[in-house]
């Protein structure tokens, strides 16, 4: 009988041991967990404003990507701000102000991305920069592709505008373009050689230049048009519903004509760079990141550098040599899977979906003289750039340079 | 991989079911000479589990206790709903054909109890939900899209009670388990697959001192659902909305390189009931408390998980069942639970080394609360207590109270709801072995108070104005509902206590405001002995 007894117990002892176990882990790691309380977090700046004057007051922006909740508020330049509310989260703080002196505009702008804020009065130092507003800026990109009257997806009528935003003529002669890696927005960014300070550079998937034969110049207030595709797109045989022709576009990314692609009057751009070609430059159209820039040697494809545990090919390019950069991505959560640094676009923009038939375009800051068209250019294209239905080449009334004679 | 687990767990699932059906195929074949002369039939099983103190209890020991009598059942249902009184995430039609058995057999003094099921359902017009075979099972973090999609679900549930004879006229021991699988497909882009099982059990032990019983019992339950998003046409990418409760989300997308991850979902829960009876003269009662803590976690994309967050669940029930058996019987049945759930939002970073990319957790907590109280109480009379009843009378009522918190940015709301019922069954002599059980009820919702206030990030998404607002209209309106049911008995030969029944049922949904309603009926065929 104390047998049977003791085998009893032995069972109920396994049995109840046997679900503490299963289940001790789990409960355990929510045992601790309290409900959400909100923060306070403690902002300051490094000011490294060179020549610039000093700004009179920051804007102070605190971004929460994945919970879509803003934060704004003021900081003098050389104090402290106690941001109250925080909800606890990733966050990117950008700090921005603007100042005209001396005829001249000044941007300062600087930001750290992700930052966790999870502990109560957390330190945050954001590194200002200032620079005078640039003279090319990306005006509007195309790249999410259009519906086809079927509903398939069409792509060959991305294109990209840039603009001389400044008082001068530019010369676009060897401007560059390239996509910047990873080619979509993602948490998993590859991890570079430390060979050199990686943080120094942005890395390329593809470079296309503008011909290094002649001077291209661009006046104030003119644009040019890089298309994938210089063609009227709503041609018969291409998509009768996209939104663009871009017959008149000043420069193409012509590969391997086939049937569909021809070579059409826009002056085909050079493969600088591209290690694995396809029929046509197709840019993700779940948004890339892009940056122009000069180079300062000629672009060697042998030069190429690849990620740690990766094989494919990457090009170097010194962050001190982009003259503009615009970071797209799919929607706006992804905002917080930036690639590009944040010294070159503290935000992204994004048309939140593909094959929409928009556009992003930088925002009008002012009109001058002649209607022309100053755009924001903060160095932060969350703030500088909207969403545009339909996409329209050279709006706002940018000019064709004069050396276009089939515009 | 996925697939070959998937696999493996389907043919996990036949198995059972063959299993299942083997033993109450047992059940059913039992000797007749082993039962009372009396027939069995839908009334004299409803009389039976009504009088059975222990069988509504979680403590599987308790049956030996009821003295119940052998029984088996074979029953096949056709379940049609239609009409728009609905929520979103219901279909506009929904088909259900089920199948299930049901036996109960003594063994010496102990007693053992089965049951069965399959369903296999069609649902027509659903909206807002993308992945969950059960949207309302308590679980906040989901995908949803507002493409109008069918649903097809199945489902298979196997249930076992078994209780020992006394053991030093001191002791029962037993068991009760539960396993539970289902899978469904939604058939719209963005479409799911859909895995999802339970199984739980419950040791338990009673313990008897004269005219009292003290039983205790455990339960430990663990669940897993596995879901995966894809879409027919690749050509064309969806938006979802992956829900964090009362309306909060973050949207994602179904295609592309970008598309939305699988969903994982791991869940335990223990716990313990503990129940004291007592009988004298014709009365018998029962006390049972019980409480349960159960965790689920939620990830996405496995082979790199990433939480999409936790709940917490805690069950707190109490009941009082009161049975008065003499010529007639009657029946009281008051509850009282509570039921509270935690929603956890995690705030994670990748880690990316590249030896290690991972997922790390930062800071964790509790960022919803859901709460649901229920009060209810039951009387039933049953005329003539013998083998079978002659009618039966019913009330009821039920208090139910939810209270939802979204708690930074501040959500909240709050559904108050009174149900008010009666219902009543004639059991009418055919003459010879047959049998009519005509049934009618009504029961009434009386919606008290009901606020919905949303100050998330975006009051103005269709997830808010064609989803969450719909939605809560629906759940705070009041309505009644009319039933009727009739079921045709007849025995199969004189000397056999078997009979079978043909069974018609419709209820009938309306809300007092609004010019909505839903139809419920019920064709059945059942063979019980």
């Amino acid at each position: 009988m104390s047998d049977m007894k003791n085998r009893y117990k032995i069972i109920l002892i396994a049995v109840l041991a046997m679900f503490s176990a299963v289940s001790c882990q789990q409960f355990s790691d929510v045992s601790k967990i309290g409900e959400v309380e909100s923060l306070n977090a403690v902002v300051s700046v490094s000011l490294n404003l060179g020549s610039a004057p000093m700004p009179d007051a920051l804007n102070v922006k605190m971004i929460n990507y994945s919970e879509r909740y803003e934060v704004n508020t003021t900081m003098n330049p050389n104090g402290t701000v106690t941001i109250p509310d925080i909800i606890p989260g990733i966050y990117t703080i950008t700090v921005t102000s603007e100042k005209s002196q001396d005829g001249f505009t000044y941007n300062y702008s600087g930001n750290v991305v992700n930052v966790d804020i999870v502990t109560n009065n957390k330190q945050i130092t954001v590194n200002v920069g200032a620079s005078k507003s640039g003279a090319l800026v990306f005006k509007e990109v195309y790249y999410c592709g259009s519906r086809t009257p079927t509903g398939g997806s069409y792509f060959r009528d991305q294109f990209y505008e840039i603009y001389n935003n400044s008082e001068t003529v530019q010369n676009v002669r060897n401007l560059s373009i390239a996509m910047i890696a990873p080619m979509t927005a993602t948490a998993n960014k590859p991890v570079w050689p430390a060979t050199e300070d990686p943080s120094l550079f942005v890395y390329a998937l593809q470079i296309w230049s503008v011909p290094n034969d002649k001077d291209y110049p661009l006046n104030p207030g003119e644009s040019i048009i890089i298309a994938q595709m210089a063609d009227d797109h709503q041609k018969s045989n291409l998509n009768p519903t996209s939104p663009v022709n871009l017959l008149s576009a000043e420069f193409e990314t012509l590969v391997n004509t086939t049937s569909l692609i021809q070579d059409n009057p826009a002056i085909n751009m050079v493969m600088s760079f591209w290690p694995s070609p396809t029929p046509q430059w197709l840019t993700t159209v779940f948004g890339g990141a892009f940056v122009i820039y000069y180079p300062n040697e000629p672009i060697n494809p042998a030069n190429f550098v690849t990620p740690v545990g990766l094989t494919t090919r990457h090009y170097r390019i010194p962050i001190e040599d982009v003259v503009d950069a615009l970071e797209l991505v799919g929607n706006a959560t992804q905002v917080q899977l930036k690639r590009m640094p944040a010294v070159l676009d503290a935000g992204a923009a994004t048309v939140g979906g593909t094959y929409l038939s928009v556009s992003v375009a930088r925002k009008v800051k002012e009109t001058v003289d002649g209607g022309r068209a100053i755009l924001f250019d903060t160095n932060n294209s969350s703030e500088d750039f909207e969403v545009m239905n339909p996409p329209v080449i050279r709006r706002y009334g940018a000019v064709a340079p004069s050396w276009n004679t089939w515009k | 991989m996925f697939n070959n687990i998937n696999t493996m767990k389907m043919r996990k699932v036949k198995y059972i079911y063959w299993a299942g059906v083997l033993m109450l195929t047992l059940f059913a074949v039992q000797p007749a000479s082993a039962q009372k002369a009396d027939k069995n039939s839908p009334a004299s099983l409803e009389l039976l589990k009504a009088k059975s103190l222990w069988f509504n209890t979680t403590n599987g020991a308790g049956l030996t206790l009821d003295e119940m009598y052998n029984f088996s059942s074979v029953d096949f249902t056709y379940q049609l709903k239609s009409g728009d009184f609905k929520k979103l995430q219901d279909g506009d039609r929904e088909r259900l054909l089920g199948v299930s058995t049901e036996g109960g057999q003594k063994l010496g003094t102990g007693y053992a109890w089965g049951k069965f099921s399959f369903n296999n359902e069609m649902q027509r017009n659903t909206q807002f939900n993308t992945t969950m075979l059960d949207p309302g099972r308590g679980m906040p973090f989901y995908p949803v899209d507002p493409n109008i999609s069918d649903w097809k679900k199945q489902d298979y549930r196997l249930e076992m009670k078994v209780a020992s004879q006394p053991l030093w006229e001191r002791v029962i021991l037993g068991i009760q388990g539960e396993y539970f699988a289902s899978t469904g497909a939604k058939q719209v882009d963005p479409r799911s697959e859909t895995y999802f099982y339970t199984i739980n059990i419950k040791p338990a032990l009673v313990a008897l001192f004269n005219n009292h019983a003290v039983g205790v019992n455990f339960v430990y339950e663990n669940l897993v659902q596995e879901s995966g998003t894809t879409n027919s046409n690749s050509q064309i990418n969806h938006d979802v909305y992956v829900m964090k409760g009362l309306g909060n989300y973050y949207p994602s997308v179904v295609g592309g390189l970008q598309s939305l991850g699988r969903f994982v979902y791991n869940g335990n829960k223990v716990g313990a009931a503990v129940q004291y009876s007592y009988g004298f003269s014709d009365i018998k009662f029962l006390l049972e408390g019980k409480y349960d803590y159960g965790v689920e976690d939620v990830i996405s994309t496995p082979t790199k998980p990433k939480k999409e967050g936790s709940v917490v669940r805690e069950l707190m029930d109490a009941r009082l069942i009161v049975v008065k058996n003499c010529d007639n019987v009657s029946r009281l049945e008051i509850s009282y639970s509570n039921r509270s759930t935690d929603g956890i939002e995690h705030v994670q970073v990748l880690d990316n080394t590249y030896e290690v990319q991972q997922w790390v957790d930062l800071y964790s907590s509790v960022r919803s609360t859901y709460n649901q109280e229920d009060i209810s109480a039951r009387l039933d009379f049953f005329r003539g207590a013998d083998h079978d009843y002659k009618w039966k009378a019913g009330l009821f009522t039920n208090y139910r109270s939810n209270d939802e918190d979204y708690i930074m940015p501040h959500s909240r709301m709050i559904i108050k709801n009174m149900y008010f019922g009666a219902d009543a069954k004639a059991n009418i002599a055919l003459g010879g072995e047959t049998k009519l059980l005509a049934g009618a009820g009504f029961t009434y919702k009386n919606n008290f108070d009901g606020s919905y206030h949303y100050r998330g990030a975006d009051p103005g998404s269709i997830i808010i104005t064609q989803f969450m607002t719909p939605d809560f209209e629906f759940l705070k309106q009041s309505y009644y509902k009319i039933g009727g049911e009739l079921s045709l008995y007849s025995g199969l030969g004189k000397m056999s206590k078997a009979g079978f029944y043909l069974k018609a049922a419709l209820d009938y949904y309306k809300p007092i405001e609004g010019d909505n309603s839903r139809v419920q009926t019920n064709i059945g065929l059942g063979f019980i002995f």
